[in-house]
């Protein structure tokens, strides 16, 4: 069987798939709760702010995060982006390569980069398609990248394609510092 | 010239593939059609809670704008309030055939965005498009409205691009 038969025949078990949702606006939190329960998820925590998801993320139980840029409910300022340089960068991380899908009305480019940059694995635009939210989750936990380290940064590869017959000159940089305040 | 730090790569971890990732049970990769609209069915069930959520946001929208046109000392973070609830819907009025509603909202979040404390003719410029947003709600506006919503956008869109400095 080619590879693309088998990615064809592939299927997520999400009973086996442990979230946390991080998510200050309650009926959007409800939603990607109902749209994981739908998809058979077992086990799904929620946070509301960064001290909340951290205290859970530090049990160790969770497998994916879903998580929203603004942190409106979180009055020490912090944003989902301080999560995802947590999970990513501190000793107390459980799982330094765990899948992050950011979801954020944050849309345009710049926030898109700045997501990229910090390490998130999938970034989704609100408002989104369930269709496009499942296939950017589908791909973060099935599709895992190999992760780099270079610079301040580490996380996912963010080159994406592969050019097999490129022969110009090797163009990744270090990358700047990512402040905490982002 | 700086020497370049050479990457240091580490392979896709494969722990949750292992964990999660079968040929028999659970949803591939792409979803099925009828997968497809059992999800989206949840998306529907919520818009009635989506319709309760936004006018309880357009309210407090209208509280903010009050605090912010008498510049009390709640002002600073009344534009706070307004930054963080046009974000939201923003985000939130597509995902319920509300293109229009996400539209408007982030013409209003983007006026706001770097804003400090506005003057008289960005509260206005604010003002109307609180009220854009009432009117869509207000009139259930679904898909991208007519000529007339579309003209009020583009009067807006000019309106912000003019004041937003000012």
């Amino acid at each position: 069987m080619s590879d693309e038969n088998v990615a064809d025949h592939e299927r997520i078990d999400f009973s086996k798939i442990s979230f946390l949702v991080v998510e200050p606006n309650k009926l959007m939190g409800q939603m990607v709760r109902d749209v994981l329960m739908m998809l058979d998820a077992q086990y799904i925590d929620r946070a509301r702010n960064f001290e909340t998801a951290v205290g859970i993320l530090r049990l160790g139980r969770i497998d994916v995060v879903i998580t929203e840029w603004a942190l409106s409910d979180d009055h020490t300022g912090h944003t989902g982006m301080d999560i995802v340089h947590w999970i990513r960068n501190d000793p107390a991380s459980p799982n330094r390569m765990m899948p992050i899908v950011m979801m954020t009305a944050n849309s345009e480019e710049e926030y898109v980069c700045r997501a990229r940059d910090c390490g998130v694995s999938e970034f989704v635009a609100k408002p989104y398609t369930v269709n496009g939210f499942y296939t950017r989750l589908a791909a973060a936990i099935a599709r895992p990248r190999q992760f780099v380290r270079v610079g301040e940064y580490f996380g996912p590869d963010r080159r994406r394609r592969r050019l097999p017959d490129y022969e110009g000159p090797e163009r990744r940089a270090p990358t700047e510092a990512w402040s905490l305040t982002g | 010239m700086a020497r370049k730090e050479k990457p240091v790569f580490t392979p896709p971890p494969q722990e949750l593939r292992r964990k999660a990732v079968n040929f028999k049970k659970g949803f591939g990769l792409k979803l099925m059609p009828d997968e497809q609209r059992r999800l989206e069915e949840v998306v529907e069930k919520a818009t009635d809670a989506f319709t309760k959520d936004v006018a309880e946001r357009l309210r407090r929208l209208r509280a903010a704008l009050d605090d912010v046109a008498s510049g009390n000392d709640r002002a600073d973070l009344a534009m706070r309030a307004i930054r963080s609830l046009s974000l939201d819907i923003k985000g939130m009025g597509g995902m319920f055939k509300y293109p229009l509603l996400t539209a408007f909202a982030k013409s209003l979040n983007d006026f706001t965005k770097d804003m400090g404390l506005p003057g008289p003719r960005q509260l206005d410029i604010i003002a109307a498009q609180i009220d854009a947003l009432y009117v869509v709600m207000a009139r259930r506006i679904t898909g991208d409205g007519g000529p007339t919503e579309r003209e009020l956008l583009a009067a807006l869109k000019q309106a912000t691009a003019r004041y937003k400095r000012s």
